[in-house]
């Protein structure tokens, strides 16, 4: 199942990898303006559950790495073993300096609450989401905080450091 | 436990009341609250201290901040606890409300919750076991005894101190204030 | 004359205690259910002690009084109900105005309940006034059946017609009805699974949620009162009063145990799932009751 898989995947769409770092997962790495059309073309052979979007922080190399993790909703059931049951990543690079993408909402509507925290967290932007609100946080940061240059002992001292307490605040 | 003597009922009744009545709004703070439905279900049954959730904050006495305080969830305390009826008390519970605990360089919590919220006292743990929630209620009562559980009498009077913290830490804050400067709450409290 | 003035101040006194000590006997007999140790029995005036030594929010005016008003219902409806002796305002329209006047309880909370400015409170409400009107018809139909047993309107007379003879719920006529009183005390009582009214986790306790303080002491006063009305009404009707006043509250606990036993295991049911079971087999049994009663008698 995976090697036809695999054989069907690099044989429809060029400039890709394709590795199978254990049994049942598949990792699937392309470029970022073919994404949405591999996408498409695994949801179409069956893959139709996106269970996470999410982003690492790749700072020496000046990248950030996307990931979509895609499962098949019929694989859930009794025939399938724990062995048959496939879990597609597919990751991609965006660069530091400037980094948008492209949303998938288009091909699943679930990715909308993922791309915004992708957003608020990351500051990547995403052409074409509906609503890039901010979903966890209040407040602004001049940097996004889970970036690796966003150096959280310092804010801590600068925000809540200087509260003084109740005693000497008279 | 002194609940069965007579004459110290007559004495004092208020603080006797207070002591063996504390209902405890049912504010689910952070992850600490999975401690609680041991605490108040058939195993260690909190119920015969006088211990049981109330569902609204007009109707408890104690209030229980189990676990980190988030900013938006320090909006929501302060809210819950300007609503609660004088006298009320609070107990820091876990070590994230003391000093941050696990979350001490998170940019999202708040480290310090004395500054924001009078607490008459903190039960150290990361989780505390039920146990050791019974010996804070034992010594909540022995501090209502010695009058020194006054949260909110330290509310009231350094209310404008208070305020300021909690504007420093959340920016606007959308309620007015409590108390006025001439130590007079707002409304027509009775 | 003095021992009327006696009878009249001192039939609220014993409603009063008695019901606080149901509401105590409750949280320790449910406590003992579930394998644990309960509060102490008087842990309900401890509450109120407390409460009363609390300072509350009022929210105006109608607040106060709504809730006065429904505490005046509840022992107006007290003095209409023999004790074991006779009752203080025993006139002979007993049935009738306990029928209406037991409404002012509910409907006293909803008009200071409408001040409160909180969703909760229309909700828990409109729970309980649509409640009201589920254990209405099968009470209305109960009582007829009584009325027509007994052919008199006032519940002394039942008292003593039932001492005469047996108890009402084992003679012929009756047995329908006082089945089917029983199948919906919990709903009056507002006991589970009837208590969607008043349910802590779904509209944080519906129309206490604003009251605090001794607006909740006084509330908590008339639950009291309710208790009793509900459970006395009972006993009086289809359990054949008693003589004395120790016989009658031991009947009472009786029921109140019985009561209870339910209220541990079941879970609490929808407004509309009580209304459907209200007016299908209770009203079905107090319906069948009636036409018996009527062809028994004519």
């Amino acid at each position: 199942m995976n090697k036809s898989l695999k054989e069907k995947i690099e044989s429809t769409f060029k400039d890709l990898k394709v590795a199978i770092p254990e049994e049942s997962r598949i990792a699937v790495t392309a470029e970022n303006h073919s994404v949405l059309a591999i996408l498409r073309f695994l949801k179409d052979a069956g893959f139709n559950h996106l269970a996470l979007i999410s982003a690492v922080d790749w700072i020496e190399d000046g990248f950030f790495e996307l990931c979509f993790i895609l499962t098949s909703y019929m694989q859930n059931n009794v025939e399938y073993t724990d062995s048959q049951r496939l879990h597609i990543i597919l990751k991609t690079l965006i660069p530091r300096e400037k980094p948008q993408c492209k949303t998938a909402i288009g091909i699943f509507p679930n990715a909308e609450p993922y791309e915004r925290e992708i957003h608020e967290l990351f500051g990547i932007k995403f052409e074409g989401h509906p609503r890039l609100t901010p979903l966890l946080l209040e407040r602004e940061y001049e940097i996004p905080p889970f970036r690796k240059d966003f150096d959280t002992r310092k804010y801590v001292e600068d925000v809540f450091g200087n509260i003084p307490s109740v005693e000497n605040n008279k | 436990m002194d609940r069965n003597k007579i004459t110290k009922w007559l004495k004092e009744p208020a603080k006797m009341a207070n002591k063996y009545s504390l209902h405890a709004i049912y504010f689910c703070t952070g992850c600490g609250i999975i401690e609680i439905p041991p605490v108040i279900t058939a195993r260690w049954d909190a119920e015969r201290f006088g211990v049981i959730p109330a569902a609204t904050p007009r109707q408890a006495n104690l209030f229980l901040i189990t676990g980190y305080v988030s900013v938006k969830t320090l909006r929501a305390i302060i809210r819950t606890y300007e609503q609660m009826p004088e006298p009320k008390y609070t107990v820091g519970f876990g070590s994230c409300p003391i000093n941050g605990g696990m979350y001490w360089d998170s940019y999202n919590t708040i480290k310090h919750l004395d500054k924001y919220i009078p607490i008459d006292g903190w039960i150290a743990g990361c989780m505390p076991r039920p146990e050791a929630i019974f010996i804070a209620v034992t010594h909540l009562w022995t501090l209502i005894d010695k009058e020194m559980a006054n949260g909110y009498i330290r509310y009231r009077k350094n209310y404008e101190s208070y305020r300021r913290n909690q504007e420093l830490a959340l920016g606007k804050l959308e309620w007015p204030p409590l108390y006025k400067a001439s130590e007079e709450p707002q409304g027509n409290e009775q | 004359m003095v021992a009327k003035i006696i009878q009249l101040i001192l039939s609220p006194i014993i409603a009063l205690v008695v019901g606080v000590f149901f509401l105590g006997l409750a949280r320790k007999f449910m406590a003992r259910i579930h394998w644990r140790y309960g509060p102490p029995i008087i842990q309900p005036v401890i509450d109120m002690i407390r409460l009363f030594y609390q300072k509350s929010v009022s929210h105006g005016r109608m607040f106060d009084l709504g809730i006065v008003l429904s505490l005046a219902g509840s022992i107006v409806v007290v003095l209409f109900l023999p004790l074991g002796g006779t009752a203080p305002l025993s006139g002979s329209g007993g049935m009738l105005v306990i029928l209406y006047i037991m409404l002012l309880a509910p409907l006293g909370m909803a008009i200071s309940g409408g001040q409160g400015a909180n969703p909760n409170i229309s909700i828990g409400i409109s729970r309980k006034l649509i409640l009201a009107l589920g254990y209405e018809v099968p009470l209305l139909l109960i009582l007829l059946a009584v009325m027509t047993h007994y052919k008199t309107i006032s519940i002394v007379q039942v008292v003593n017609a039932q001492q005469s003879t047996t108890w009402s719920i084992i003679s012929l006529p009756l047995f329908l009805s006082g089945l089917s009183y029983f199948l919906i005390l919990p709903a009056i009582l507002g006991i589970r699974p009837f208590d969607v009214s008043t349910a802590p986790q779904e509209i944080s306790s519906g129309l206490m949620v604003e009251y605090g303080g001794k607006y909740l002491a006084m509330v908590t006063i008339e639950h009291a009162f309710v208790l009793f009305i509900s459970i006395a009404l009972f006993v009086n009707l289809f359990l054949g009063g008693a003589a004395n006043p120790v016989t009658f509250l031991v009947k009472m606990l009786m029921v109140f145990m019985l009561g209870l036993c339910i209220n541990a295991v079941f879970p609490r049911l929808r407004i509309k799932q009580a209304i459907k079971y209200l007016w299908k087999w209770p009203t079905l049994l107090a319906f069948l009751g009636l036409i018996v009663s009527l062809v028994i008698r004519s």
